[in-house]
Order: C-alpha cells, then structure tokens, then sequence
C-alpha cells in the first residue's frame, strides 16, 4: 500500500484548498479541515497516511491535533506548519512526535520533499514491521524446534537403558538420567546441580573419569571397559562403562559417563559355568562307571570260565579264565594309579637315565601285542643323546602312553590296505629339548576328537580307554617342565611329540 | 552235528566267555574278533547264528549287522547283539542310516546288554536255535 491519501488541516481555507489542488496535481488523495476538531473528525473517519497541519489555529491547534493523533496512533507521520521563528511550539511538536516541519508559506517543493520523507519513513516502518513479524514468527518456529529437539534428547536420555551421568566444567552433575537412580541409589533432585563427582562416586571411579579428562587432553572417546564400582551405598555393581569429554572450541566443558549394569549378565554366565562344570563332573563319573563296568564285566566271564573249568578239569579253560581275571586286575590297578598320578601333584625324581634305552625298554613291552594285530613297531635312535638327568618313570609311563594310543589308532583304521606301522624317533631340537616322536600311520583324529585330547574321561575307545591316558601323560610332561604337541590328519594317523629340557648327565652335578 | 555260532567281539576276555558259554551248551563256537574278519568267516563258515558286538575297531558292528540284513544270501542269519551300548544309542544309529542310505533294516530279535549272566545267555541261544 503505497502512503497516498493526505490530510491537510488549516483555518485559512485558500490555503487548504490550493495545497489541496497542487497535491492532487502530484497523483495526491487529499482530505481536508479548517480546524483542528475537524480535522482529528475527518482523521478518525478517513484514516490519511499523512497529516499536514498548521500549527496556530483558533480552538484546537495544530500541537493539540497531532497530540491527539498521536494519541489516536503514535505511528503516523504528521508533518508541521509553523511560522517563522516559532521555535517554542517547534520544540513543543517536536516532543509530541512530529514527524517534519515546512515554514510558512507553505512553497510546493518543500513540502513535496517532506512528503517524500513522510512516505519514505511510512514504508520503511512497514517493511520493519513486516521484518519483525516475520521475525517473530521464525523465532517461534526456532524455539519450538529447540523445545521438540531437546525434549526428544531429554526423552532418550531419560528412558535409556545405560545410566547416562554428565557433569560440568567444575564436576557438578548436570545429567542423572532415571537408570543412573536405580544404580547409584540417590534420588536425582538431591543430585543434579548439587552434588559433585567426588559426592557421587567413590574415590577410585571419580579417578578414572577425572584422569581421563586430565591426561588425554584431545581424546574426546573413550571405549567400554569392564569393572566392579562401589556404589556409595556399599552394593558392588558390575558395569561396562564409557565415557566422552566434552569439548567446544578446545576448552574442556564436562563429561559424560555411561554406564551398563552387568549383574543379570554375570549372574547368567556364572549360572553357565556352573552348569558346564556339573555336566563336565557328571561326564567323567559315567565315563569313569562305565570302564569299571567294563572291568567287572570282565571278572564275571573270566570267574565263569575259571568255574567251568574247575568242573571239566579242564586246564585249559582254567588258564583262559584266570588270564582274564589277572588282565582285569591289571587294568583296576592301571586305573587305579592313573587317578592317583591325575589327582596328585608330584615332583619329578631326577636322576641319571639313558632316554634312547627307555624306548627300547618300552618297545620290548608292546611288540608282540602290536605284531599280532599286523602292526610294525618300527624305531630310529639319535645315539648322541646318551645319558640325561631326567625321571626314568615319567619318560617310560609317557612313552608307554603313546605308543599304545599309535597301536590302537593302526587297530581302529578301516583302511585295511594301509601296512600299518608306528615309528618312534628321538632327537635333540634347536631349543636344546631332547624329544621323543611317536608317529602312526592309523585312523588319525578329527577336530572335535583333537581338541578334547586332554580332557579328563574323554575317550575314543568306546569303554575300552578310561579317558585318563593322556591326561596323565600331559599333566608328567608338564610337571617335567616339557611339552607335548600333537599334529594329526584324519584318515592319515598322528604324530605325538614330547619334547624335555636336555640336561646331560655329565654336565650337572646331581648329587 | 551241533551248530555253528559265530562270537564277534574284539575283547578277547568277553570271548572267551563267550565261547566257554557256547561249549557248555554243545555249540561250535568259532571267534572273529572285528567286523571284517566276522563277515569273511560268515560268509565262509555260513554260522546258524551270531553273536555281535557293537562298538569294534575296523567295521563295526553296526555296519555288520546291516551288511547282513541287507544281502539276500545272509539275511536269514538270525543275530544276537550283545553289547556295552544301550539299546536306544544301537537304534538310533541304525535309524540315521535307514534314513541316509534308503530302505530299513529290521530291529534285532535279541539285544542282550553286558553284562549278562552264563544262564541269561544260553538261554537266548536256545531260543533261536532250539
């Protein structure tokens, strides 16, 4: 809306009428009064943009009319006739708000330009009113967005499932979401904006949070660890926990730790150890039952064989059946001291011993058994190892152990077409270990079957092994301060290989 | 003629049981100590009956019973299984193989599980074979 219509108020109606018409002639609306009751009448009824009055006039003058239309809206430009050298009422004007002042006579150019000013000031008021509403508006947008974002923020940090605890530049909480509550037991009004770090916490976790903070200036993340905090309160609590050090523009403005309560987790992986050491206990009573069934089993035949021949006088049966009970007897007492070496701990007795004549010793044992069942028993000696300070019995039970467990790998192979032979070889390695190598060539062992090697009870011989050889071998091979490695392909047979700390005997004074 | 019973079992000790158990009661005993020297004797010997163990090194004795109730030659061969193994583990094994390798092979008329008395034993033989 361009500023157009214009009020012109004066006693003297010659000149009201001519600026009237010099108006018009300017593309004007004009209005008019010869007086100033009149013209604040014609100012409420028609509304001008601009008012242009005389300031002496008979009843209402020109200072009370623009009073009045000031009063009416402070806003409207109204534009002064005076006299020459009326400067009191000029100032008077001035003070109620006149906008501008032309000096009598009025000459056309003057108050063209006034006018120009007028409508200037009209429309740049308009477009700032227009500026500010708009402003108002787009605050209001702002702000709501701000309120909905940070409520949202305030939501996700309330409902959380991580206690969320944030604290300022000077370690006073800020943030102390509802889970932070059910953790630390303090009341969040008696927290927030009141307590520090040091009241929340105990000394030690307000450590690791602070140092964090102190010495790692830069590092704004930290990643989760796992600990056990003290609450104030005196519950031990297992927690994950996280924290970020909050910085904007390089200086540091607070913290915020996270914090996951572990307990149901802990108590659950507890509660599966458990379970698994129950089952672990159970496995090896049923198996350890089962090899003694087994025994049993054994006697009984055996004892009915010795009885039929007793009644035959069969000598014959008599032997068999006695064979059976004394192999029986053996493998109880096998068993036996197999449990006795697995649950006892035992120092190994050194002593000056030749390991080559222990493998010879321990071959002489199995040979013929192994030839029976088409198995070569097959040996190659490193004569330079001579005599060592070692445990005689260890090697010996050891070795026995394994050659055993070769044989029956070549009896348990269903590979027929195989010649079927283990091979046992000594040498001394880069690391000064002498070794013992027991390599078949029977059914090797499949992965599930390697991994659970040295467990207790576990077998693969059906109820013919007591779960125990093994275990037994592995448990004196460490206690000799030795290691045992085990390489195995299924279908191609396995090497077992023991390697000992190499002491010659000639070196070491043993006493 | 008294007849042949063939024991398959590697312990030697069950074995010799077994075969004291058969002489008692007039059988010819004849021994195999694993699954594939069992099937070369039967197949020589042609046995009235056998007894089988399950768990033996080299074709045990789950692949023998079922190498023998699926030839037409041998199926008639009635078998006594007798084992450390459960029933139910000696069935559920023979199920997997029913469904991996097609067709089903019938349920063992006898499964003694060890131990077993001499009396319990004979008895069983007598059964089959009269």
């Amino acid at each position: 809306m361009s500023a157009n219509k214009i009020l012109i108020v004066d006693d003297e109606e010659v000149i009201v009428r001519l600026l009237s018409m010099s108006l018009r002639s300017d593309g004007y609306e004009t209005v008019t009064a010869c007086s100033g009751e009149q013209g604040l009448e014609v100012f409420q009824s028609e509304s001008p943009d601009i008012v242009v009055t005389d300031i002496k006039m008979p009843g209402m003058d020109g200072l009370e009319l623009l009073k009045k239309i000031k009063e009416i809206d402070s806003e409207k430009e109204v534009i002064i006739v005076t006299g020459h050298g009326d400067i009191d009422s000029t100032i008077t004007a001035l003070q109620y708000g006149a906008s501008d002042f032309i000096n009598k006579p009025v000459r056309d150019e003057a108050l063209a330009i006034a006018l120009e000013r007028a409508k200037t000031k009209i429309a740049i008021r308009k477009k700032l009113e227009e500026y500010t509403e708009n402003l108002e508006i787009k605050i209001e947008e702002a702000t709501e967005e701000i309120r909905r974002k940070s409520n949202f923020q305030r939501l996700l940090i309330k409902s959380s499932n991580d206690a969320i605890v944030a604290f300022d530049h000077n370690w006073k909480v800020v943030v102390y979401n509802p889970e932070a509550v059910r953790m630390f037991g303090e009341a969040a009004k008696d927290v927030r904006n009141k307590l520090t770090i040091d009241d929340l916490y105990t000394p030690k976790t307000a450590k690791i949070f602070k140092n964090q903070a102190k010495e790692k200036k830069g590092q704004n993340m930290f990643p989760w660890n796992e600990r056990i905090i003290n609450t104030k309160d005196g519950r031990q609590i297992p927690v994950r926990y996280a924290s970020n050090v909050l910085y904007e523009k390089g200086e540091f403005v607070g913290t915020v730790n996270f914090f996951q309560d572990l307990t149901e987790i802990k108590r659950l992986e507890k509660e599966l150890v458990r379970s698994e050491r129950l089952a672990a206990v159970g496995q090896t009573v049923s198996g350890l039952a089962h090899y003694v069934k087994n025994i049993l089993i054994g006697l009984k035949g055996g004892s009915y064989v010795v009885d039929v021949g007793l009644q035959n006088n069969n000598m014959e049966k008599l032997k068999a059946g006695w064979e059976t009970i004394k192999r029986n007897i053996k493998r109880i007492g096998n068993l036996t001291q197999d449990l006795l070496t697995y649950s006892k701990q035992r120092e190994p007795e050194f002593e000056k011993c030749r390991p080559n004549d222990i493998v010879k010793e321990v071959i002489e044992l199995v040979k013929d058994a192994a030839e029976t069942r088409n198995v070569i028993i097959s040996k190659k000696i490193d004569d330079s190892i001579g005599e060592v300070v070692a445990d005689s019995q260890i090697i010996h039970r050891s070795l026995l152990n394994l050659i055993n467990n070769a044989i029956d790998a070549c009896i348990e192979d269903e590979d027929i077409s195989k010649k079927h032979e283990v091979r046992i070889k000594t040498y001394v390695d880069d690391n000064n270990f002498f070794c013992f190598e027991v390599k078949d060539n029977g059914c090797g062992m499949d992965e599930n079957t390697q991994k659970q090697l040295f467990n207790p009870m576990f077998s693969s011989k059906g109820g013919k092994g007591t779960g125990l050889g093994l275990l037994v071998t592995g448990k004196l091979i460490e206690e000799h301060r030795g290691v045992i490695e085990t390489k195995t392909s299924p279908g191609d047979g396995s090497t077992f290989t023991i390697r000992l700390p190499y002491e010659k005997a000639n070196t070491v004074d043993i006493n | 003629m008294s007849k042949k019973v063939l024991v398959v079992d590697d312990d030697p000790d069950v074995r010799s049981f077994v075969v004291t158990v058969l002489e008692e009661n007039q059988y010819m005993p004849l021994v195999a100590q694993d699954g594939i020297e069992g099937l070369e004797m039967i197949e020589k010997e042609h046995p009235d009956l056998v007894i089988l163990d399950v768990l033996m090194p080299r074709g045990s004795g789950i692949r023998l019973y079922r190498n023998l109730k699926t030839d037409e030659n041998l199926k008639k061969i009635p078998i006594i299984m007798f084992t450390g193994i459960a029933l139910r583990s000696f069935l559920k094994s023979q199920k997997v193989l029913d469904e991996f390798k097609g067709g089903e092979v019938p349920k063992p008329d006898i499964y003694l599980e060890k131990p077993v008395e001499p009396e319990e034993l004979a008895m069983a033989i007598r059964k089959k074979l009269g």
